[in-house]
């Protein structure tokens, strides 16, 4: 109970130090703003979740995902944003509001590639930035969380080139709201185990990041599907129809149901990318998660060593 | 959700598309969202298409925070965007305003260690 009115005093304290300015996400399972922490004249990222509680509280689930990002905030990770604050007011007797405060960086890798003049972004760039995304995605990894949801529009970029991950560790304590709510996600950087709704673990992530590689060197999404399965018959007009043995059992969404494609050679699609980049970018973008490559090994890759 | 608040959304997650539509479809870009924040106010400070957008469609920079005497200039020199700084100027956003702890966009600059727009600030 002292615990409760403990929270409920930060509550208190966390509005008055942190003014909302903008909305910037959100929908049913709770809201994203962008705020000005008033102390230090910083803007910050709030992002609240509603959860149900009962007489013991909060959910276990809740408690153990805070903690888990607390404990990931004490290794002050240079390519994870930061956790500054998080604060739990009761709302209801059934219903509490968790808000936890993150640093806010004033630009993503989709705005940053925008920005990039033509011909599109330096090689030694995209190396830059590759390193530091896969060093953030290696330290969660190694930390057991997997990010779920990685997009342009969650790598975030500071002024100093600094890449930063954002909503990671969030996606179990969203999920089971989010199934109730009509959101759109983008399908672009699924990974096809996720798209087949098979089983999915960290080389979901690889998957993304390795669709966010290309997309640095052609500065526009490598697969654009309006649907699960038009993800994948894009998917597939460029790694190929994977074998009966590789598609997985139990899914619903049959390999018979896609035409037969032999793979396209990547250059085809992803111009100006020098050979190094085109092995680990074959080896991102592979159909079984298995033999996918490891954040670990992305990151010791040839590619990650080569001098601009 | 009112367009205003559609538009200062749009521009805080930097998304050009959007801002873009919205502001041809007539949406004021001085009209201000339930925090009484303006566009400019709130935007993805690295994002130079949207703050362009915004100023050719006449957004006013030389605008404050309510609550801290901040301009968009103190925000984007103080994140170290210096295409932005140099696009808020352009576009005559104040370089000597000060905000409420006395500060200017210069001095924010400085304090967070980014020396080209501290440069570029002084050379104006």
């Amino acid at each position: 109970m002292g615990c409760q009115s403990a929270y409920a005093y930060q509550a208190m304290a966390q509005e008055v130090q942190y003014e909302p300015v903008a909305q910037i996400g959100g929908g049913a399972y709770g809201t994203v703003y962008k705020a000005r922490d008033r102390e230090s004249g910083q803007f910050v990222a709030l992002k609240s979740v509603r959860v149900q509680t009962d007489q013991d509280g909060l959910p276990l689930s809740t408690v153990r995902e805070v903690a888990l990002l607390k404990r990931l905030e004490q290794f002050d990770h240079p390519n994870i944003v930061k956790l500054m604050d998080v604060c739990a007011s009761p709302r209801t007797d059934q219903e509490t509001k968790v808000t936890l405060v993150f640093e806010h960086v004033d630009q993503d890798l989709k705005t940053y590639l925008e920005k990039a003049p033509a011909p599109g972004l330096p090689a030694h760039t995209i190396r830059d930035l590759m390193k530091q995304l896969v060093n953030g995605l290696e330290f969660l990894h190694s930390h057991r969380v997997v990010h779920r949801d990685l997009k342009p529009e969650n790598i975030l970029v500071t002024s100093r080139g600094q890449v930063k991950l954002a909503d990671f560790g969030l996606a179990r304590m969203y999920s089971c709201h989010m199934a109730l709510t009509p959101v759109v996600v983008t399908l672009w950087y699924r990974s096809p185990e996720v798209l087949l709704q098979s089983t999915y673990a960290t080389p979901v992530d690889i998957w993304s990041t390795g669709c966010i590689f290309a997309e640095m060197f052609r500065r526009k999404p490598l697969f654009c599907g309006e649907s699960e399965a038009d993800q994948l018959g894009k998917i597939f007009e460029v790694i190929g129809l994977p074998s009966e043995e590789d598609w997985p059992a139990d899914v619903t969404l049959k390999r018979h149901n896609f035409s037969p494609q032999k793979p396209l050679p990547f250059p085809d699609h992803v111009p100006e990318i020098c050979s190094k980049g085109e092995d680990l970018l074959k080896k991102m973008l592979s159909f079984d998660p298995l033999r996918r490559i490891s954040a670990l090994n992305a990151l010791h890759h040839d590619y990650m060593k080569e001098e601009d | 959700m009112r367009p205003e608040e559609e538009l200062t959304s749009a521009a805080a997650t930097g998304n050009t598309e959007r801002v873009k539509h919205l502001l041809q479809s007539g949406v004021n870009g001085n009209g201000v969202n339930g925090f009484q924040r303006t566009p400019l106010q709130v935007m993805m400070m690295g994002s130079t298409p949207v703050a362009r957008l915004l100023l050719e469609h006449g957004a006013v920079p030389n605008v404050r925070d309510c609550s801290t005497g901040t301009t968009p200039l103190h925000d984007a020199a103080r994140t170290g965007y210096l295409e932005t700084v140099r696009l808020l100027v352009e576009f005559h956003a104040d370089s000597q305003a000060t905000d409420n702890n006395n500060c200017r966009p210069v001095d924010l600059a400085q304090l967070n260690g980014h020396q080209e727009v501290v440069d570029f600030l002084l050379s104006i």
